[in-house]
């Protein structure tokens, strides 16, 4: 349907325009997604870093002090912190992405243009959320006299992979939501038992073996592990306990890393096969 | 010969409507076998033309004839289910009444996303902005929400900025439907200026003195099927036999 560019430098350069005219709709849509989002509330912005402000004090009272897990460790508030602080993207992005096509059904309908700009943005505008509440940590970070590291820099390939896998559980949802609307149902329950599932609230090593292996599986645990180990316990080896602690062959410690990329995959795969039929489904 | 803009090859497209609209996976998991019931409605069948760089050609027939299902697929909205549709050029729509707004943002707002979805860089935006909001007449209300628009307005605002973004062919559905008696004229003139530049257009309306004063042929839809195609005035009057003689199809 649309005209295929010729090979050669024309369609080199056609190809580069078109790219170009892509990220230009991107830049558009994900400004106006921010706009609308706090268009007529009073803080605004503020709302994204009071949120899991305000889920970790609640935690934090709960489980640290009423359930005593704050005797365990100096770290727990910290730990848990970054705990919530992943866990609020995630659930986020992924909520955002899942509405994302049906929510935007007036302009799917009348403009043509590759639809997996609408995910991408909303997922990038989570992340942008996400960056402030980084912010926010490294703030208690500094107030817990943690100096920064050179080995930080291992947070970037760590929080794109987060990124990666984040896209691409959206996609997945995206594409379930157009057809089947009861997934909304599904994720915000499956949401609420991801958060016990994952080693935010407990320290993983309260888990038996057996436990610790399955909850590994998820990319959620390695991510969220490896950032702890990195941010909190370069020097306390007994509370750094991540993929690598959970299983003996290297191929099982490539395990999540793994998956992230299968789901990433099939979420891409699944989103383009049915891209062009969401103008008349939605 | 020259190469047509737009050809259209023996394009069919179905919509299957499920008779029970809601989809869940409840349905779909303990009634796996059981189909839910669907109604296909054809609403296209085997529409082949080609329309030549141009051309202002109009596109009539009753409601549900299949109208708008075409700009669509000429649009690159809905895909067909068989047939072949090239277009050579750049093509703008405006397509069912507007360019896919958003009414909860600001008429500001709505033209930098649909500007930008048309193919305006951020600096031809900026050029042209005064001209977009200018032509719609809508100077006052550019930071106003379009929820509190009427349609006249917001179909001046869509046809405003269909027209001023690069284009070869324009796609229009019905730009005559709602507005006044002096946006219609103001269409007019950028009808002439459009032929003028040797735009093509795609005309659909149900204004059929419009279609005939416009356009240089025009095709007859009823059913999703072509029942005439030719002069204006031909398909016309054939158009308006079948109507008085109440034939079905």
């Amino acid at each position: 349907m649309a005209t295929t560019a010729p090979a050669g430098p024309a369609g080199r350069l056609a190809r580069r325009a078109r790219l170009l005219h892509h990220l230009r709709i991107l830049r558009v849509i994900a400004g106006v997604d921010f706009k609308l989002k706090y268009s007529g509330s009073a803080l605004g912005y503020v709302w994204s870093v009071i949120k899991p402000l305000a889920i970790f004090t609640t935690l934090y009272l709960v489980f640290a002090k009423v359930f005593r897990l704050g005797e365990i460790s100096q770290y727990y508030p910290l730990a848990l912190l970054i705990g919530i602080v992943l866990y609020t993207f995630f659930t986020d992005a992924t909520t955002l992405g899942m509405l994302s096509i049906v929510s935007r059904e007036s302009l799917l309908r009348k403009m043509s243009f590759p639809r997996l700009i609408i995910p991408v943005s909303v997922t990038l505008g989570a992340a942008i959320t996400f960056g402030v509440n980084l912010l926010v940590v490294t703030a208690f970070l500094a107030w817990n006299q943690i100096p920064p590291r050179l080995n930080w820099l291992l947070l970037v390939p760590l929080l794109l992979q987060f990124y990666v896998f984040t896209l691409g559980v959206s996609l997945i949802l995206a594409t379930l939501f157009v057809r089947f609307r009861d997934i909304g149902q599904v994720w915000e329950l499956a949401a609420q038992l991801i958060l016990y599932a994952t080693p935010i609230i407990y320290p993983i090593g309260f888990l038996p073996e057996w436990a610790r292996t399955i909850a590994f599986l998820s990319p959620l645990t390695q991510i969220l592990q490896d950032v702890r180990a990195i941010v909190l316990y370069q020097d306390l080896a007994p509370n750094r306990i991540t993929v690598a602690d959970a299983f003996d062959s290297s191929a099982g410690r490539l395990l999540p890393l793994g998956i992230t990329i299968g789901i990433f995959v099939v979420g891409l795969f699944i989103f383009r096969r049915q891209e062009p039929w969401f103008a008349e489904r939605v | 010969m020259t190469t047509p803009a737009v050809e259209v090859i023996g394009v069919s497209k179905s919509f299957r409507l499920p008779h029970q609209q809601t989809t869940t996976l409840k349905q779909h998991f303990l009634h796996p076998f059981s189909r839910t019931s669907y109604e296909t409605q054809r609403a296209l069948d085997d529409v082949s033309f080609a329309v030549p760089p141009g051309e202002f050609f109009g596109i009539i027939g009753p409601n549900g004839s299949g109208k708008s299902t075409l700009l669509k697929i000429l649009g690159g909205i809905y895909r067909t289910d068989s047939g072949t549709v090239r277009i050579d050029g750049l093509l703008s729509p405006f397509i069912e009444l507007g360019v896919g707004f958003n009414m909860e943002l600001n008429a500001r707002d709505n033209i930098r996303v649909n500007g930008t979805l048309l193919g305006l860089s951020r600096r031809q935006l900026d050029d042209r902005f005064d001209d977009i909001i200018g032509f719609a007449e809508l100077e006052r209300f550019v930071d106003q929400r379009l929820k509190n628009f009427s349609s006249g307005m917001l179909l001046r605002l869509a046809y405003s900025i269909a027209i001023q973004v690069e284009f070869d062919i324009l796609l229009l559905d019905e730009v005559l439907a709602v507005g006044d008696e002096s946006f219609q004229a103001k269409c007019f003139a950028t009808f002439e200026a459009m032929r003028e530049a040797g735009k093509t257009v795609i005309f659909v309306s149900h204004d059929l003195d419009a279609v005939e004063r416009f356009c240089d042929r025009a095709l007859l839809l009823r059913g999703g099927r072509m029942r005439a195609m030719g002069a204006p005035n031909e398909v016309i009057a054939d158009y308006r036999d079948r109507v008085a003689a109440g034939s079905p199809s």
